[in-house]
Parts: C-alpha cells; structure tokens; sequence
C-alpha cells in the first residue's frame, strides 16, 4: 500500500493529501452540521405546541361565530359552516390529551378535551332547539355553550401561555446548548485543523525529502566534490526519475574526469620521457665535444698520417693510425644514433687495438659473439664506454693478466651483450649507486668522457625499461659483469 | 534529530486525533442524552381520579397549606388533585370554577362553599354527574354535597370570646364599653359564622359576675367584610379604621386570613397599634410577625394539614366504599406572643 502510494506521481501524491485532509474536515463539519440542524429542528418544535393551540382556539372561535351566525340568520350555509368547523374542532379537540398525568399542560388539555365534547354537544343542542324554534331552550343553551366558549378560551390561552413560559425555558436551554455545541465545534474544528496541518506537514515531508537529499547532493557537486554516494531511489515518481538522472550524471563525470586525468597523465609522463631524453643527449654531446677536441680535424689528420706511414713503408704504423682514425670517425659519424650492436662491436674492436698498441698487448680481449644477432638495435656509443670502464677500473691497476670478455647471446626474447673483466671488481654500494643512475665517485675524470650513468640513463630512456641493464660482481678482486638485455625485434 | 521530530510529529498527531475523536464523541453524547431530556421532560404516568380544589383567595398561605397536604395525600392514592384556579390567567369565582370543573369532567371536587342557592346547584349538578363534591371550611348543608370538612364553628367562637375576655381583664379600658367587632363575610350569610357569632355571644355572656365587673361591659357587633377579592376586602375594612380615634372599635375580630393580615396592615399604616387589638384567624408568616410585634394579640390557628387529608380521605373513601363521612372537622388552637397554644376540637 505504502510502496504503492510511493510509486504514485506528485501531482497524484498532492491530490490524495488534500482530498484526505479535505475529507477529514469535511466528515468533521458533517456531525456538527447534523448537530446543528437537529437543533434547529428542536427549535421549531418548541413552538409547535403553540401553533396547534392557536389552531385549536382558532376552530373554537370558527364554530362559536357559526353558531351564532346560524342563530342570527339562520342560513343554510352557516349551518353548514357549523358543521364543518363543529367537525374540525371536534378532530382537534380529541387529539388532545386524554390523561391526567403530572404534566400540567396534559391535565390542561384533559380539561379542553371534556369541555369542549361539553360544549358541542351544548351547541348542538342550541342549534336544535333553534331549529325547533324553542327559543326558551336556545337561548339557555346558547348562554351555557358561550360560557364553556368563554372557559375553553381562557384555558386554551392559559395553556398557551403556560407552555410559552415552559417553551422559552427550554429555548433558553437549548440555546446555551447551542453555543456549547458552537465552542465545542469550534474547538474541534481548530484541533482539526491542527491535525491537518501535522499530516501536511508529515505528507508533504515525505515527499520532499528525496528532494531535498538530492538538491543536497546536487549542492556538493555543484560545489566540485564529484565523488559522492548514490542516492538511492525511494520512489518511482517524478522525483525517483530526476535522481536516477542525478545519478546517472554524476557516475558519468566521474567516468570522464577519470579519462581526463589518465590522458593528462600520460602526456605528462611522455613529456617528461622526452625533455629528460633531451637532456641526457644533450649532456653527452657536451661532453664529448668537450673530450674530443675537433674530432674531424683528430680523424683527417690521422688519416694522413696512415698514408704517410704507407708510403714509407711502415705497414703496422699505417693500420694502427687507420683503426684510430676509424675509430674517431665512428664517434664523428654515428654521434649519437641509434646503430647495430654488429657497428658498436667494431668499435670496441678498434679501442682494443689501439689499446693493445698503446700497451703493448696487455689486454686479452675474448669475443663470444652469436652472429644472428648482429643486427639488433641499441643506442650508440654503449659498449665502448663500458669496456673503458673495465679497462680503466677493472684491469689497469691489477697485477697480472688482464681479460675482458665480451658475449653476445640470446635469451628468449632477448639479445644479451655481457661484458666481463677479472679486475678489481665493485662494491655492492657502488653497483647499487651505478644502477640508480647516480655518480659514484664524481671526482674522477674518464677518458673517453662518457660516465656509466650516462650509458646507464641512456640504455633506459631507449629501452622504456629500468632491467635493461645489470651488474654483478662476486667481490674484491673477482672482477665485475655488466649485461646489457635488449629486446630483439625492438626498434624504439 | 530527523527522525525524533518525526515521532514526535506523529505523537502530536495521534494525541490530537484522539482528542477530537473523544471531544466529539463527547459532543454527540451530549447531545444525544440532551435531546433524550429534552423529548421527555417529564414522566407521564397516568393518575387514578382527578379532583379539583376550589376556594376563595387560593393564593393564602392558609388555603395553600391545605392543597399542599390535600396533593400530597392524593399522591399517595395514586389520584391527583389540582386548585385550578391556579393554573388560569384569568380570575374566576367559585361558582364559575366550579362550572369548569365539572365541565372540565374531573372527579371529585373541593369547595370552599357557601350556602348560597347558586352553590346548591352547582354542587347539586356535579353530584348528578357523578362528581363527588367535598366542602371544605364552609359547608352548603342543603346540597348533595358528599361531606363537610371544616372546623368546629361552635369552638372556633368559644375560643375567640375567651380571648376577647382574656383581653379585657389584661388591658385597661378608659371608655364606656369595650367594643369587639366581628368581621363577616358579605352577603353569603354562612350559618357557619352565624354559629361562630352565637358562640363568642355566649362566652362572652358566660362570664362569671366578680370579673365582669372588672371592666366595663363588652359590646359584639359585626362588621360586613366584601370578600369578592383582596380590593373589596381592604375598602370594607378601611371604612371600620377609618375613623375618629374615639370611635375606634376597641377589639376587631378576623374569621379569615386575609382579613387579618388586611387589619393587621392597617393597623400599622394609621398608627392604631395600642388602641385596636386584633384577634386574627390562622398562622401564616405575617400573622405571626404580627403576633411577635404584639400588634396582633392573638390567632386561632386551624390544623390546615388535617383539612387537606380529610378532604381527600373522603373523596378516596367515596370511591373506594360508596359512602363516606358527612362531617370531620380538624383542630384549632389559639397563638399568642408566647405561643402558648390552646387544643381546641380535632379529628372527627
């Protein structure tokens, strides 16, 4: 029922709260008019026993002027008048009481009652004896029924005015009956109307509460708080529909705030990938700008002086300064492009050599290269740097042979390049600084001016990954394995 | 907070529902039992007879003592007795209340009565109607009346000549003789009063030689008294104290109520109290104010209460057997300041 009038539209809702307290005043206003009007018929009953004595003295008189008019003229019509009003009369005069009892006005009409059958019957017989022409017995008779006349009349007005008094008295009681009915009217009426106003109140409270819940709601969006709770849907009328709209809308700008900010997210995110991309490129180029003091001037000059040294004859000098030359081509050509690991093993290739020259063959360099892989892309000037590094921490300082070994193997979807040296090895701190892209000794100068972080920060902008790179070393003087992973078919 | 205002709201709204459930139920039950009383204002029971009370000056406090004891005994008997005159706008006489009476169709009737030849045929018709007719203080001996309720008439005037003697061995008399006059009622030249004349006379003749000549000789007169209404009365009685102070009877003699209360009032108004003592008839309120003023010397009070049960008692018995008492009378005793009564007569 309750659920039922839920459902139910506004404009139904209204219309079955003011037919129910309209009903309520209504049924209300029902018994006190009914009051009402009962007294009111009360009230004409007082005066009812005083209209039918009138009526009744009225008839008295009707038969007394017959009489006497009949005794005057002697006419036909008045006796017929007679009769009639004599019949009239007699009907009222028996209706009158036929008992003595308390009541004074009964006992009153019991008398009436007897004269009057006295005083028809005396005129009966005046008109009789006038008939007869007697005129002895008419008039004795006509003097006897004008004198009940006289006594009926006198009583008749007694009693009339006995019940007016007794009447008024009872007026008087019904009438301040009728005003403490009016206040008692009133009093319900107002203790309605109070009551009325309470179930409007109540109704209309039901109603207007989802609405108010939901202009709260509607509040804290509209104040920015888009994360609210749904409201939930207590009706299906108008307002169920609006906050079911409500809370559609609100799940939806939640959707596509979410969608805004993932998006802002990734530009931001990519944005940064590039400026930080930028900066390191830039950073490298600076160093070895700085480190290579006009490399083409470096590289042309070289190369004249291995034609020189070919036209002297001296062939190992005219290679030697070849492979330099190469190698500072490499740096003048590739820049910082992304090249082959095939390109960059020629460099290391050529750095060893020249470091052979340089020291005279103290370095073993071994290479365990898997040729298919020769092809796979990764960012320049990487495994040059790096074997620097082994050359210039792991070996130089080290008593005995010095060995670098370069691999380069696959691993499931990987190509793995895995420089290892036998020097002095690093610590576990300077790994874990080298890893987390910082500087661990700053003081140090490199040869080649392209620190580990450098190669590091690179390997992982070209990559998009932090395991793209590792390094191991089992200790003081066990040496240290650095193994690069990168993808395959990965061209970023 | 919500919800407590809610309960609240709802509380309010059931207490006041009830309220007005209980303020209109309360209404219609006012209501209801109001129209009950009044649709039946009175309980309607039927009488046995109905008789009716006819005297002169119904008003009395005398004649009302006697309808008073009259109704109550008819009550008893189931019967209802009425002084109709009361109940009409109009002033009628005896005989014109006795024509409605027994047009009126009651059954019995209660007259104070004359002998006049017009009452004679009044009571006469009425008993040829099967009305029974009582005659109550004043009698129509030569009626078909069904008994006399009354007092003694013969007593009633011993008493009064004793108290004229009493009277004049108290005061003392500066002239010739002592004057007692006997009011009578007009015209109707009852037999009653004329016993009541006789008897005073021989009281007053009955006295003994050694106090006779105490005072000087006592003259009864009568004084004729118009008792067609209070007016008639007081002009008759005006003309008896209207006069020179020396011709002022001594001792006025009232056989009625009204009669001494009229004197009485006189009296005072032409400041005559000392030089007239009135000897009055009945105890209402004024007299014996009267008495303790000792304006009134005495009064000769009858058993009102004993006339009222005997007029009733005779009319029961008429009904009842047949036949009934032709006399009962009822007791008199005399009042004076000290209220020291004398039992005179008494129950038939």
């Amino acid at each position: 029922m309750i659920a039922r009038f839920r459902n139910l539209s506004l404009q139904i809702k209204m219309t079955a709260i003011s037919l129910i307290v309209n009903l309520f005043v209504f049924s209300i206003n029902i018994v006190l008019l009914a009051g009402i009007n009962i007294m009111s018929g009360r009230i004409d009953n007082v005066y009812k026993e005083n209209m039918r004595l009138n009526e009744l003295s009225v008839s008295l008189g009707n038969v007394q002027d017959a009489m006497t008019e009949y005794l005057n003229a002697k006419t036909s019509d008045s006796l017929e008048e007679y009769y009639r009003s004599a019949q009239v009369y007699s009907d009222q005069a028996e209706a009158l009481s036929s008992e003595v009892t308390g009541s004074l006005p009964d006992r009153m009409e019991y008398a009436i009652r007897n004269m009057s059958s006295e005083y028809l019957s005396e005129v009966s017989e005046t008109i009789e004896a006038k008939r007869g022409r007697n005129v002895e017995k008419y008039r004795s008779h006509y003097e006897e029924a004008t004198k009940l006349y006289s006594y009926i009349n006198t009583y008749i007005y007694s009693l009339n005015n006995e019940q007016f008094k007794e009447n008024s008295e009872n007026y008087r009681e019904m009438i301040s009956a009728f005003k403490t009915f009016e206040t008692s009217g009133n009093m319900i009426l107002i203790a309605v109307i109070i009551v009325n106003v309470l179930l409007i109140i109540r109704l209309t409270a039901n109603l207007i509460r989802p609405l108010k819940l939901l202009a709260g709601k509607a509040d804290e969006v509209g104040k920015g708080n888009f994360d609210v709770e749904p409201l939930t849907v207590e009706s299906e009328d108008e307002v169920g529909v609006v906050t079911r709209a409500f809370n559609q809308m609100v799940v939806s700008i939640q959707n596509y705030i979410r969608q805004v900010r993932e998006n802002a997210e990734t530009e931001r995110q990519m944005k940064e990938k590039e400026l930080l991309m930028e900066a390191h490129l830039k950073d490298a180029q600076l160093k070895y700008l700085q480190s290579q003091i006009n490399p083409h001037f470096l590289f042309n000059t070289l190369n004249a002086g291995a034609q020189l040294a070919m036209l002297e004859g001296a062939d190992r000098t005219s290679e030697y300064v070849r492979v330099m030359a190469e190698f500072f081509r490499y740096n003048v050509k590739k820049g910082f492009q992304t090249v082959t690991v095939g390109e960059e093993l020629e460099l290391v290739d050529n750095y060893i050599y020249i470091l052979n020259v340089r020291f005279s063959g103290d370095i073993i360099f071994e290479k365990d290269v898997d040729s298919s892989l020769l092809d796979v892309k990764m960012p320049s000037m990487i495994l040059q740097p790096l074997v620097e590094n082994c050359v210039n921490h792991g070996i130089r300082d080290m008593l005995g042979e010095g060995r670098i070994k370069l691999s380069v193997y696959p691993m499931d979807d990987y190509a793995c390049i895995r420089i290892e040296d036998n020097g002095i090895g690093m610590s576990e701190d300077t790994i874990q600084k080298l890893l987390n892209g910082q500087q661990p000794d700053p003081d140090k100068k490199e040869s080649n001016g392209i620190g580990m972080d450098n190669v590091i920060a690179r390997l992982k902008l070209f990559s998009e990954s932090d395991d793209v790179f590792d390094i191991s070393s089992e200790g003081e003087g066990k040496g240290t394995k650095f193994t690069i992973y990168l993808k395959k078919g990965g061209d970023n | 907070m919500k919800r407590k205002g809610k309960a609240l709201n709802s509380i309010v709204i059931m207490i006041t529902t009830a309220v007005i459930i209980a303020l209109t139920g309360a209404l219609v039950v006012n209501f209801i039992s109001y129209s009950r009383r009044f649709g039946s204002a009175e309980v309607k029971v039927p009488y046995g007879h109905y008789y009716a009370m006819i005297t002169d000056n119904s008003d009395s406090s005398f004649w009302q003592s006697v309808y008073a004891a009259a109704r109550t005994t008819a009550g008893e008997h189931g019967d209802y007795v009425e002084m109709i005159s009361e109940n009409l706008s109009r002033d009628y006489s005896k005989y014109e209340l006795m024509e409605i009476a027994i047009a009126s169709g009651v059954d019995g009737i209660i007259v104070s009565a004359d002998e006049s030849e017009q009452m004679t045929e009044l009571i006469n018709d009425a008993a040829s109607r099967g009305i029974g007719v009582v005659t109550l203080y004043s009698d129509n001996t030569s009626s078909d009346r069904l008994s006399f309720v009354g007092i003694s008439n013969n007593d009633l005037g011993k008493l009064y000549g004793e108290l004229i003697l009493r009277l004049a061995s108290e005061r003392v008399y500066t002239t010739d003789t002592i004057e007692a006059v006997i009011l009578v009622d007009a015209g109707s030249v009852s037999t009653g009063q004329n016993v009541v004349l006789s008897a005073v006379q021989e009281a007053i003749d009955g006295e003994s030689e050694e106090t006779r000549a105490l005072h000087p000789p006592i003259e009864i007169s009568t004084y004729t008294v118009d008792p067609t209404n209070e007016y008639s009365a007081e002009e008759s009685i005006k003309g008896l104290l209207l006069r020179e102070r020396s011709t002022l009877p001594e001792i006025v003699v009232c056989l009625g109520e009204l009669d001494t209360v009229a004197v009485y009032q006189m009296v005072v108004d032409y400041n005559e109290v000392g030089l007239v003592d009135i000897l009055g008839y009945y105890d209402s309120e004024v007299i014996l104010n009267g008495i303790d003023r000792g304006v009134i010397y005495a009064t000769i009070s009858a058993d009102t209460s004993q006339m009222g049960v005997s007029s009733i008692d005779a009319l029961t018995e008429y009904f009842d057997y047949g036949y009934t008492n032709q006399y009962s009378t009822a007791g008199i005793s005399i009042i004076t300041k000290d209220r020291e009564d004398l039992q005179e007569g008494g129950a038939p």
